[in-house]
C-alpha cells in the first residue's frame, strides 16, 4: 500500500528534521567552545628557582632554560607558547631522554612518550647514523583532538595538547589520527608480571612488584594503576611534563639529555633561549605536508 | 505418479532431513556460544592482555566485526524497509517488515557489543551520549546508530497495529539513517588524514555499497530458507529474486569501486603504496585473493547468474560471510603502515609494532558475537511471529 499525502508530509518533516538536527550538531561543535583550562592570574606561578644564583654568560644552557621557565611561569598561561627544539647534530642516540621520561611518568610496558628513531644513510663504509627523538609534536592543528568522541583531549592555551584520564573511554581513535604515532594506549601491562617466584613457589611481591603501583603525577594528580584505575585503558602521550613545569622544573627529557641537545622554553618570550635558537637556525618539523604545524622543531 | 504411501514417505523423509538440519544448526550455535563464553570470560578477567592489537595497530578483529555488523544492519534495513514502503511483493506485509527489523537488530547489537568490548574503559561508554563531540565521526555514528535502533524499535511496535499513520514516515527516517550510518562508517576512516589508505573520498561509497550488498545477501538467505519467515513459497521466491539482482549489482559495483581505487594508486609503475602492497602481497595476501576476490566475488557472481535458487542462496551465504574480509583489508593495512620510518625499532615492545595477528581470545569473542546475533534473530522472530498470530490483521 503506497503512502498517502499525509504520510508523505510526515515523512518529509521527519527526514528534514533529522537532517537539520545532524547539521546543527556538527556546526555547534565547530564553533569555539568555552576554554576548559584556567587562565589569567590563577595560572601565574612565582617560582624562586635559581633566585640565589646570579646568572653568568657561560652558564649551562639548562640553567638558562630554567630561568626562562621561571619567567614564563610568572605570566598567565595564555601568554606562554611552549616549544621544544631538538638539535640533531648533538643527539648521540643514547635514549636517556626515553628512559628518563619512562621513569618520570611511570610509563608501563607498551607505553612510550619519546622514542628515539635511528636514521641510517649510505652504504658501508660510508654509513651515517643520525637520531630523531620524537616526543608529541604539540601541534597547533592537532588531528588527534577533533576525533575524540567525548572531548577528553584538547589543546591548552599554552600549546600543550592534554588528555583527561578521567574522561577518556579508550577507543583509540586518537591513536590512529596522529601521523607521528605519538599516542600510545595503556593496556594494563606490568614489568614484573610473571616475575620469578621465591624458593617456596610464591611470588615475593604478589602479582607484580610494589613499586609498579606507585602513582604517577601527570597533570598534577596522583594516578594509581593498582586499582585498575586510569590511566589504565586510556590513551597517553607526552605533555611536556606539565607537572614539572608547575614546580619550576624543565621536562625530564631536557634535563636528562647528556648532549644538551633538547631545548625547551617559551617562544613568546623575546629573551628566551628557544626564541634565539629559532631565529638563528634553519629549523624543520616532521611531516610538514600534514599541515599539523608542530611546536617541536629540529636543527640538522 | 507416486502413490499416497510414497508421498507420505517422501514428506516424512523431508521432515527427518529438516530435523537433522535443525539439530545440526543448534549444535553449531551451542558450540559457538560455549567457545564464545570462554573468550568473553578471558576478556573480562584479563582485560586486553590476551589481545593482539597494540598502539600502532589499535584496532583489529572486533572492530572489523563491528563495521560488518552495522553494514549488514544498514543494508538489510534499507532494502527491506524500502521495499515495504514501495509495496514490493515479498516485503509488503508487516510480518516481513518485522523480520527485516529483527535482522537489523541481530546484526547491530552484536556489533555494538564487539566495539564495547574493544574499549579501554568500557564503563565510560555512556560518555559518548552524555558529552559527545560531534567533530568526531565516532560520536556522530554512535548517535545515529542509537537513533536508528530507537526508531526501528518504534516501527516494529507500530507494525503490530492496524494501519498506523506514523509507520511509513518513521520508516523513511530510519531508511535515511540506514543510508547514512554505513556511509559514515567509511567516513569514519576517510577523515583520518594520517592514514593514506583511509583518506579517500571513495571510502564512504565503498562502505555503503558493501553494506547494501552484504545486507541484501543476508536478507536473501533469510528469505530463501524455509521456516524462517511466515511467507508463502511464492512470496519468498519473489523476494529472493529481487534480492538476487541487488546482490549481483552490488557485487559488480563494489568491485568496480575497488578496482578504481587500486588501479589509480598503482598506475605509476614506480609508485610506492605500502598499504595496497600489504593487501595484495603481504602475509595475509590470501585474505584478499582467495577469501575476498574468489569466494566473495568470482564464485558468488557465477552462482548468482545460474538459474537456481539453491545456487543463489549459497552465493549469498558466501558474500555475507566473506565480506568481513573487505572490512579487514581496509582496517588493518590502513593502520599497519606508519609515517615515521623506524618508529617500530626505536622502542621495541610487542604492543608497539606495525603487525597485527588476531589472537585465540579475539576469535572466541567473535564466535560469541555470532552466537549472540543468531540468538537475537531467533528470539526476535519468535516474538514477531507470536505477535503476528495474535494481531492477525495481515491480508
Amino acid at each position: 500500500m503506497a503512502m498517502d499525502r499525509r504520510e508523505f508530509v510526515k515523512a518529509g518533516a521527519l527526514v528534514g528534521a533529522g537532517l537539520a538536527a545532524s547539521a546543527a550538531v556538527v556546526v555547534r561543535d565547530r564553533v569555539s567552545s568555552p576554554a576548559r583550562d584556567p587562565s589569567g592570574p590563577r595560572t601565574v606561578r612565582h617560582l624562586t628557582v635559581l633566585h640565589s644564583v646570579p646568572p653568568r654568560r657561560d652558564e649551562d644552557v639548562l640553567l638558562r632554560m630554567q630561568r626562562d621557565l621561571a619567567r614564563a611561569m610568572s605570566r598567565p598561561a595564555e601568554q606562554r607558547k611552549w616549544v621544544m627544539i631538538i638539535d640533531r647534530r648533538k643527539c648521540v642516540g643514547c635514549h636517556a631522554c626515553t628512559i628518563g621520561c619512562v621513569a618520570e611518568n611511570k610509563l608501563p610496558p607498551g607505553v612510550v612518550y619519546r622514542p628515539v628513531v635511528t636514521e641510517e644513510r649510505g652504504e658501508f663504509p660510508n654509513v651515517h647514523l643520525s637520531f630523531i627523538p620524537r616526543p608529541c609534536m604539540q601541534c597547533e592543528k592537532p588531528p588527534c583532538v577533533p576525533v575524540c568522541p567525548v572531548k577528553a583531549t584538547w589543546r591548552r592555551p599554552d600549546g600543550v595538547t592534554v588528555i583527561d584520564y578521567d574522561r577518556c573511554i579508550g577507543c583509540r581513535y586518537c591513536l590512529t589520527a596522529c601521523p607521528y604515532g605519538a599516542r600510545t594506549s595503556d593496556f594494563g601491562l606490568y614489568y614484573t608480571d610473571d616475575a620469578a617466584a621465591g624458593a617456596d613457589g610464591k611470588s615475593v611481591s604478589g602479582p607484580h612488584a610494589p613499586w609498579e603501583d606507585m602513582p604517577s603525577h601527570e597533570y598534577g594528580k596522583n594516578w594509581n594503576r593498582a586499582s585498575h584505575g586510569s590511566p589504565m585503558g586510556n590513551a597517553r602521550k607526552c605533555h611536556f611534563c606539565l607537572h614539572r613545569l608547575e614546580a619550576g622544573q624543565l621536562p625530564m627529557c631536557v634535563t636528562t639529555c647528556i648532549g644538551r641537545a633538547t631545548y625547551f622554553g617559551d617562544a613568546a618570550d623575546p629573551a628566551a633561549l628557544v626564541t634565539h635558537l629559532l631565529a638563528a637556525h634553519v629549523v624543520h618539523t616532521l611531516l610538514p605536508h600534514k599541515g599539523t604545524r608542530p611546536r617541536v622543531f629540529y636543527i640538522t | 505418479m507416486s502413490s499416497t504411501g510414497d508421498t507420505a514417505i517422501d514428506s516424512g523423509h523431508a521432515r527427518t532431513t529438516a530435523d537433522r538440519l535443525r539439530l545440526t544448526l543448534w549444535i553449531l550455535w551451542a558450540t559457538c556460544l560455549v567457545l564464545g563464553i570462554v573468550g568473553l570470560a578471558q576478556r573480562v578477567v584479563q582485560g586486553h592482555l590476551p589481545a593482539g592489537y597494540g598502539s600502532y595497530v589499535p584496532w583489529g578483529l572486533w572492530v572489523a566485526i563491528y563495521f560488518h555488523g552495522v553494514g549488514i544492519a544498514g543494508g538489510a534495513f534499507l532494502l527491506g524497509a524500502g521495499a515495504f514502503v514501495l509495496g514490493l511483493e515479498g516485503f509488503d506485509r508487516p510480518a516481513s517488515l518485522r523480520t527485516v527489523i529483527v535482522l537489523a537488530m541481530a546484526a547491530i547489537l552484536p556489533a555494538f557489543t564487539g566495539v564495547w568490548l574493544d574499549l579501554g574503559r568500557m564503563e565510560r561508554a555512556p560518555y559518548i551520549f552524555m558529552s559527545p563531540a560531534f567533530t568526531s565521526m565516532m560520536a556522530f555514528n554512535a548517535w545515529m546508530y542509537g537513533a536508528f535502533v530507537i526508531i526501528a524499535a518504534a516501527c516494529w511496535v507500530l507494525s503490530c497495529r492496524q494501519r498506523s499513520g506514523w509507520l511509513r514516515p518513521l520508516l523513511c527516517l530510519a531508511i535515511l539513517f540506514s543510508v547514512l550510518f554505513p556511509s559514515q562508517s567509511g567516513a569514519f576512516f576517510g577523515v583520518i588524514e594520517a592514514k593514506g589508505l583511509w583518506h579517500s573520498a571513495l571510502l564512504p561509497m565503498l562502505f555503503l555499497t558493501s553494506a547494501i550488498t552484504a545486507g541484501a545477501a543476508v536478507l536473501l538467505v533469510i528469505m530463501a530458507l524455509p521456516g524462517v519467515t511466515d511467507e508463502s513459497p511464492e512470496r519468498r521466491a519473489a523476494a529472493v529474486s529481487l534480492l538476487r539482482r541487488i546482490t549481483l549489482i552490488g557485487l559488480i559495483v563494489y568491485f568496480v569501486f575497488e578496482f578504481a581505487e587500486f588501479s589509480i594508486t598503482l598506475w605509476n609503475p614506480d609508485v610506492h603504496a605500502p598499504a595496497i602492497e600489504l593487501i595484495l602481497w603481504g602475509p595475509y595476501w590470501w585474505v584478499f585473493w582467495i577469501v575476498h576476490l574468489l569466494l566473495g566475488g568470482a564464485v558468488p557472481l557465477v552462482l548468482l547468474l545460474v538459474r537456481r535458487q539453491t545456487a543463489w542462496t549459497i552465493a549469498a551465504l558466501l558474500v555475507a560471510i566473506t565480506f568481513i574480509s573487505a572490512r579487514l583489508n581496509v582496517l588493518v593495512p590502513g593502520q599497519a603502515v606508519g609515517e615515521i620510518q623506524g618508529l617500530q625499532e626505536a622502542f621495541q615492545h610487542e604492543r608497539l609494532r606495525y603487525i597485527y595477528h588476531a589472537t585465540l581470545m579475539e576469535y572466541l569473542v567473535g564466535l560469541f558475537l555470532l552466537a549472540f546475533g543468531v540468538a537475537v534473530f531467533f528470539v526476535g522472530q519468535r516474538i514477531s511471529a507470536s505477535v503476528g498470530r495474535r494481531t492477525q490483521h495481515e491480508g
